[in-house]
């Protein structure tokens, strides 16, 4: 397993390397947060920002999300990431040529509710020096975790670890995980619509409707959102169940086939809602009706978003 | 005043006596499940970090009914409004954290005031009785000292409670009502002047070296508001709501009227600064147009526009909520120290 701090080193000359041969003029990476268990964003324009540049078992979000309407930006990207840019580039939100992937071969990010239910005292440090394992420190207590242990859902069953789009790798490409088998939406399959009903309404109980899941979703980069519309409004604003719960459905229709499993969503999540739930019922779908990935190509459009007229549409009924 | 002591070994007589003809709402659960709940004098527990939202949902929550009307044209009364606030029931809050109950005498202000007294907030505030239970051992994420509160401070309480050696439980009168009650509920009164106060500096201490923010509240608004900086503060923001859902003072709200074939409701729902739709124009117009905008009206809103009308006392109270929270990692004791740069004099 690679040091991240030599991965972290990689990143930082490939972004000073771009920014003076002028091939990016920002790059987006990860800096450490200023408290544990997290990084933040940041955007490297001149060298010396590039030296905040850092490789985390912490580095969670989709950077995807910020390229709609940049220009000559270079990403520092995950599997799941590099596979949202590239589906920027096949929506048309970024043209290729202005996009440079610094892909990260990844081994899985950390769930911090894990991290939580395994280490209940409060956390005032954290030193991470490999990708495999990090050290909890506290009011007279260190602790070692396994990475293993405490993995997003959606990591432990990623089997596009390494970025292979990608421009440049930071780091040795690794394994992927055994993908999604998706036993527990198919179970839920099998039930009957008012049990499937009852299901998401619990799903969603606690959902606050601050719509941090769609703001860190790479495929949510609608001007104005469905249920930001006024006129006419679509969709009540209040915490009732139904209008939230059509909240999420229609976020997760609009991402068929798109969804990347990077699990910003549910990351986000304020309040610990599996939002991911939604995309994945839709990924097998889309995986079982057109054997369809997304992100895996420059040039394949996801299947929804286009119309052939040899389609077989079994699934209209 | 003297304070007084609740003995350990008669904890749930107190907390009896205490929530005698009130219901009594205690911290349950744990982690990111801790929230306020109706709790059984004897189930009272100590041991928790704070709850996950702020106590503001009590009186302010996401979704509340103002008005109500039905269609039935058989009454006098259809299609004429009447209130449909939430009930308000007498209730004793235990174990509010001193950020807390001080974010709530920040919103207080901004609902009952001598301009507006809102009746929805009002009902249901002014039937609480507050008792805070002191922070010994403050969380990482705790910066109440540095905006000018104290893990043992008083305000918005009517009653402190801290833990003494032994377990029994110092306890302090933050208001008049809360010194009636204290008195009425006949406990041992003793002077723990001395031992309030040690705790006092040690949980202070405890928090570190707390940053100077006092420049904010010298510089030339303009300033603030006019400085480059915001820009890159607000590049990574997502512009979701989660700091303002968290946030104890955050008090916006949006008024929506919904109706179907039975009747209506005008509710109101919590809204959000960080969102495009907040400020947007009937006309299309959006004077707060992209995410730098939105994200200095927030801060400046917090830190700068609410000691303006409040009496120099911040929008922020250090309860950590939004630093813990944001996922993208913007923390407010940083964008304070950026604010306390730029607090040159205006050109404008």
């Amino acid at each position: 397993m690679p040091a991240l701090e030599d991965v972290a080193k990689k990143i930082r000359e490939s972004a000073k390397r771009l920014l003076a041969e002028g091939r990016a003029e920002v790059v987006v990476g990860y800096r450490r947060g200023t408290i544990p268990l997290t990084t933040a964003p940041f955007f490297a324009r001149t060298a010396e920002e590039c030296d905040q540049l850092v490789w985390s078992n912490f580095a969670r979000i989709n950077l995807a999300n910020y390229l709609p309407g940049r220009k000559k930006v270079a990403l520092v990207a995950k599997g799941c990431d590099a596979r949202s840019a590239v589906g920027q580039v096949v929506e048309n939100q970024i043209p290729r040529d202005e996009l440079y992937v610094i892909g990260v071969p990844c081994t899985g990010m950390v769930d911090n509710a894990l991290v939580a239910a395994k280490e209940p005292r409060p956390i005032r440090e954290v030193v991470e020096t490999t990708d495999d394992s990090f050290t909890l420190k506290g009011e007279g207590y260190s602790v070692e975790v396994r990475k293993e242990e405490v993995l997003r859902r959606n990591c432990r069953t990623c089997a596009h670890r390494t970025p292979k789009l990608a421009d440049e790798l930071a780091a040795p490409e690794v394994p992927g995980a055994t993908p999604d088998d998706f036993a527990d939406i198919k179970a839920l399959a099998s039930k009957t619509p008012a049990e499937r009903l009852a299901h998401f309404k619990d799903l969603i109980k606690d959902c606050l409707r601050c719509y941090a899941c769609r703001n860190a979703c790479p495929l949510c980069y609608c001007p104005i959102c469905f249920v930001d519309e006024t006129r006419p409004q679509w969709l009540g604003k209040s915490n009732d169940p139904m209008d939230t719960l059509t909240f999420h459905l229609l976020r997760g229709l609009h991402c068929s086939g798109r969804c990347t499993s990077c699990g910003a969503c549910e990351t986000v999540c304020p309040v610990n809602i599996k939002v991911r739930e939604f995309n994945r019922i839709l990924e097998l779908t889309v995986q079982k009706e057109w054997q369809y990935e997304p992100g895996l190509s420059w040039d394949q459009k996801p299947p929804l978003t286009m119309f052939q007229t040899d389609d077989a549409a079994e699934f209209i009924k | 005043m003297p304070e007084y002591i609740a003995k350990k070994s008669a904890l749930t007589d107190f907390f009896k006596a205490l929530s005698a003809g009130r219901r009594l709402l205690t911290p349950q659960g744990a982690g990111d499940q801790c929230r306020l709940a109706e709790t059984a004098p004897d189930q009272v527990k100590l041991d928790y970090v704070n709850t996950h939202m702020s106590p503001k949902t009590l009186f302010f929550p996401q979704t509340e009914k103002l008005m109500a009307f039905h269609k039935d044209a058989s009454k006098p009364d259809a299609n004429i409004y009447s209130c449909a606030g939430d009930k308000a029931v007498p209730t004793v809050v235990f174990g509010l954290r001193p950020c807390d109950a001080r974010g709530l005498s920040v919103a207080n202000k901004v609902f009952q005031n001598d301009r507006f007294t809102d009746p929805y907030w009002k009902g249901k505030f002014d039937q609480t009785v507050s008792v805070g239970l002191a922070c010994a051992a403050p969380a990482p994420q705790c910066f109440c000292a540095a905006m000018g509160g104290s893990p043992y401070g008083l305000t918005g309480l009517d009653i402190l409670a801290f833990r003494l050696e032994g377990g029994d439980l110092g306890l302090k009168a933050g208001s008049e009502a809360g010194e009636a009650l204290l008195k009425d509920l006949k406990l041992e009164s003793a002077d723990l002047a001395a031992v309030f106060n040690s705790q006092q500096a040690a949980a202070i201490q405890a928090q570190g070296v707390a940053p100077d923010y006092r420049p904010i509240d010298e510089a030339n608004l303009m300033a603030l508001f006019q400085d480059p900086h915001w820009l890159s503060t607000a590049e990574n923001c997502l512009n979701c709501g989660v700091c303002t859902f968290f946030c104890p003072t955050c008090h916006c709200f949006d008024i929506q009227d919904e109706q179907d074939e039975k009747g209506g409701v005008r509710m109101r729902n919590w809204d959000t600064c960080m969102s495009w739709l907040f400020t947007v124009h009937g006309t299309g117009h959006n004077p707060r147009p992209s995410k730098t905008e939105r994200v200095r009206q927030r801060f400046m809103h917090k830190l700068k526009y609410i000691p303006l009308k409040q009496d120099g006392v911040r929008g922020c109270t250090g309860c950590g909520r939004c630093v813990a929270m944001c996922p993208v990692n913007i923390d407010i004791r940083a964008v304070a120290l950026k604010m306390c740069q730029s607090s040159a004099p205006s050109q404008a």
